[in-house]
């Protein structure tokens, strides 16, 4: 008998905590391209020693984290998903020759904030391989989700 | 059922058993004494139950009992879990020594031979006691120490799976005169590519066709072989066991980790081919175990060897600062476990019994290839601990039991095999994990009580387990290119400790059978690998921390006997997960089971022969933690029937299973591909042939 009281103890214990309300963050942050001005997008072509501009909106429902945004070679196409990889350039080379381009830099948040706009000027060096990259967003909140947004960008000479 | 008495004696005990399990005098008489020899719960099941249920893995066929998880990581393999807790929180022990691989890895299956294993005994809840650290969640004992009988016995078994077309054959031989005897297992099983109920897969808007819902690079071949010779004397016996299992497979071509991956390989030439990237694993084991029987007292001494050797191949990729690496070769592992147990049990009178234990364990890990997940080390770890049980009369039992455990980790320093510019852009070999030394101190204890008053058998259990961080989380600092993450360790990291409550409701009528496992446990430490809002490297940071953790669930069963023919059988299970500490609080634990519940109804016909119809239901889990997904319930229908058929001297048997009959698409949270989409395998039918003799 004592058992069963026990149980509905602990039973009542869990029902308890269950219905305990607890603020917690369920859904990972959002990536969204900011109208018209967003960039880059996808099969955007840039020129070695331009600039590629960074402009996306970053939002979540409780407190946004920190974001990274990195550019590597696709020269063996693999892909990470989202658009990156279903995008053909026609005139695609690549400059064996050179090394390719690796641009990898994290980039904090104000704390708290719900909303962010990203507007960054990133510089792309004169001597690097020309061909197809990936640039990769990765954002968090401040709960520890993730979302990533991949896109395929060409490198190469205006024509 | 005697093979199964003397197997049983032949066993180093477990923790609490007070008696050896004895011929059913009455019926509900045997599984009374099953119940009552442990104050823990615990599940025992035979080779028939493991031949009904059989199914791709080992673990997928225990997965039915409640309590028991199966996590799938693909292919022809599934990691073990008891009641939530799987990897090193629960310990695999075969034959009484605990199986050491690279349990930590997220994709590494269970190297045991499924085809060789005579018993299984599942104990649910911290069984720290004989088995000292990582037994936090329970222990899954598996025993293969049968004692042969006849001068010549053996058994062919072959056996088929439609869903990955997979065939195989296991061969058991094995023999006994005067007071020798030998055993001999051989199994080869090759499977191909696995199917599931999908055209494609969609993972983060990316859309991966497959062919004919065949999921790519799935497919693997396994080869096990044991031999062991024995004696057996009047007081003393002796077993002597070298085994082998050996297994390659690949893994799901379109996510290297979790990363998706494409490649110039034509993975769909052939489905039963094995491409980049393939894991294998050889693990080697040695293992002799002593018995002395003297007067009122007992004596027990092992020692083993296990050499565990995995490769992890793929296709060489630049990543980040990570030029093109020379070869394939991603990672291997070397692992060397030597064991020494040595036990003794004293009776002082028929209803007072003594049991002590003296245990040592020392690995050598050393790690090889271009990607670092996990440092080379070396661990020395002893206990010590005594066991009292009294019975005050045949119905009511208590136990009590005190253990002290050292243990010494010693984590080589790693770097880098390229260079990382550092924030001056200057080129640096990185330090991945530097030299750490821990020494661990841990007591655990255990008490508990059966009580069985007419039909009913109550229990209750109080223990604390422990278990020592790995080196993982200790000296792990780069990226995890499985999950494809930054896991940082943390070198101070304390034993993470464990303290929980059991209790077992049980009634035994004549034609109904309760069963109900409550359990309540309270983790003051849980090590906990984070995963943080930071980057580094360009990589999601993840720091293994430590936060409190409140569980607590529940197992019921019922099996009611209709008539000589027809039994139905409903059970259940029910896990709750609180971080009550740090920073998830209030969050729940990974792969944290949803309830689950099934029923089934069985026919039975002349003597032995079966015919089964059994609903496997699983609840929504909308209770998750970074990085999982809310995953939705699902139902699954299945079929089994079985029939022997005596031909002379021989015994022919026959089973056919048919899971998931409907076809149905559905994710198991606690699937590894769960977070890339990869649903379940669709309709799976499997048969089986024996021939015992």
């Amino acid at each position: 008998m004592t058992k069963h009281i026990l149980h509905t103890l602990i039973l009542a214990g869990l029902a308890l905590a269950c219905t305990t309300p607890m603020e917690k963050d369920m859904t990972p942050p959002e990536i969204l391209p900011v109208g018209d001005v967003a960039s880059p997008l996808n099969c955007d072509v840039f020129t070695p020693g331009g600039v590629l501009p960074f402009h996306y909106l970053f939002t979540d429902d409780v407190a946004l984290g920190a974001f990274n945004l990195e550019v590597h070679s696709n020269a063996d196409h693999h892909t990470h998903g989202t658009e990156a990889g279903e995008c053909e350039f026609e005139h695609a080379h690549e400059g064996l020759t050179e090394k390719p381009w690796v641009f990898n830099k994290d980039f904090a948040i104000p704390a708290g904030s719900t909303q962010y706009e990203a507007d960054i000027q990133i510089p792309i060096p004169e001597n690097i391989a020309h061909g197809e990259y990936h640039f990769m967003i990765r954002l968090t909140d401040a709960a520890g989700w993730q979302q990533l947004r991949s896109v395929g960008i060409l490198i190469d000479e205006e024509e | 059922m005697i093979a199964t008495i003397l197997a049983a004696i032949m066993l180093p005990q477990v923790p609490d058993s007070t008696q050896v399990l004895g011929p059913a005098t009455i019926y509900g008489e045997s599984q009374r004494q099953e119940l009552m020899h442990l104050t823990l719960g615990s599940v025992e099941v035979g080779q028939q139950y493991i031949e009904n249920h059989f199914s791709g893995t080992l673990m997928q066929s225990l997965s039915t009992i409640p309590g028991v998880q199966a996590s799938a990581i693909g292919s022809g393999q599934s990691k073990p879990a008891i009641r939530g807790l799987g990897f090193n929180r629960i310990a695999v022990v075969v034959d009484g020594i605990k199986h050491e691989g690279q349990q930590w890895g997220d994709d590494h299956g269970l190297e045991i031979d499924q085809f060789a294993i005579d018993r299984i005994e599942v104990v649910k809840g911290p069984a720290a006691l004989m088995y000292g650290s990582d037994a936090i969640g329970g222990v899954l004992g598996i025993y293969t120490n049968y004692l042969p009988i006849k001068p010549l016995e053996g058994r062919v078994h072959l056996f088929g799976r439609s869903n990955n077309a997979s065939a195989g054959i296991s061969t058991r031989l094995q023999g006994r005169k005067d007071k020798l005897y030998w055993r001999l297992h051989l199994t080869g099983t090759d499977y191909a590519d696995y199917r599931v109920p999908t055209d494609e897969i969609e993972y983060y808007s990316y859309r991966i066709p497959l062919k004919d819902r065949n999921l790519r690079n799935t497919a693997g071949r396994e080869a096990d072989a044991s031999l062991a010779l024995g004696y057996v004397g009047e007081d003393f016996r002796n077993d002597f066991k070298i085994s082998e299992t050996w297994s390659r497979s690949g893994f799901f071509a379109n996510a290297h980790g979790l990363e998706v991956r494409l490649s110039e390989i034509d993975y769909d030439a052939s489905r039963r081919d094995i491409d980049l990237p393939w894991q294998s694993v050889s693990h080697l084991t040695v293992h002799n175990h002593s018995h002395y029987h003297g007067h009122g007292f007992t004596l027990d001494g092992d020692l083993a060897w296990q050499w565990n050797h995995r490769q992890e191949r793929s296709e060489p990729v630049s990543h980040g600062y990570m030029p093109t690496p020379p070869d394939d070769l991603e990672r291997v592992f070397r692992k060397h476990t030597l064991t020494g147990k040595l036990g003794g049990k004293v009776d002082f009178s028929p209803r007072h019994q003594l049991q002590t234990g003296l245990d040592a364990e020392f690995q050598h890990n050393r790690r090889g290839g271009w990607g670092f997940i996990l440092p080379d080390f070396e661990t020395l770890s002893g206990g010590v601990f005594a066991i009292d049980r009294y019975s005050f009369s045949p119905a009511l039992h208590v136990n009590a039991g005190i253990r002290y455990d050292h243990v010494f980790t010693a984590i080589h320093g790693y770097s880098d095999w390229f260079t990382t510019p550092d924030e001056e852009g200057i080129p640096r070999y990185k330090v991945r994990s530097g030299d750490i030394r821990r020494h661990f101190d841990s007591v655990t204890w255990s008490a508990g009580i059966v009580w069985s008053p007419g039909r009913w058998v109550l229990k209750a259990n109080v223990g604390k387990g422990f278990r020592v961080p790995i080196a993982k989380e200790l000296g792990a600092d780069g990226v995890n290119y499985h999950i494809f993450r930054y896991e940082k360790g943390e070198p101070t990291l304390d034993p993470e400790s464990s303290y929980q409550v059991d209790m077992g409701i049980n009634w035994l009528g004549d034609r109904l059978t309760l069963r109900l496992d409550p359990y309540w446990n309270w983790f003051p430490n849980y090590i906990y690998l984070s995963p943080g809002s930071s980057y580094y490297e360009g990589l999601q940071l993840y720091t293994y921390t430590q936060a409190q953790v409140m569980r607590a669930g529940f197992e019921a069963q019922a099996v009611w006997t209709i008539s000589a023919h027809w039994e139905l059988e409903a059970r259940g299970e029910y896990l709750y997960a609180r971080q009550m500490s740090g920073a998830k609080k209030g969050y729940t634990l990974p792969f944290c089971p949803p309830w689950r519940a099934g029923a089934g109804i069985q026919y039975a016909f002349l003597e032995d022969g079966f015919a089964k119809i059994d609903i496997r239901i699983a609840g929504a889990q909308r209770e998750i933690v970074p990085p999982e997904k809310p995953t939705d319930g699902w139902y699954t229908l299945n079929l089994s029937a079985g029939k022997s058929f005596r031909v002379g001297p021989v015994l022919l048997k026959t089973g056919l299973q048919v899971e998931n009959l409907l076809n149905r698409r559905y994710y198991d949270h606690t699937s590894y591909y769960r977070l890339i989409n990869v649903p379940e395998p669709g309709i799976n039918a499997s048969l089986m042939l024996g021939l015992e003799f």
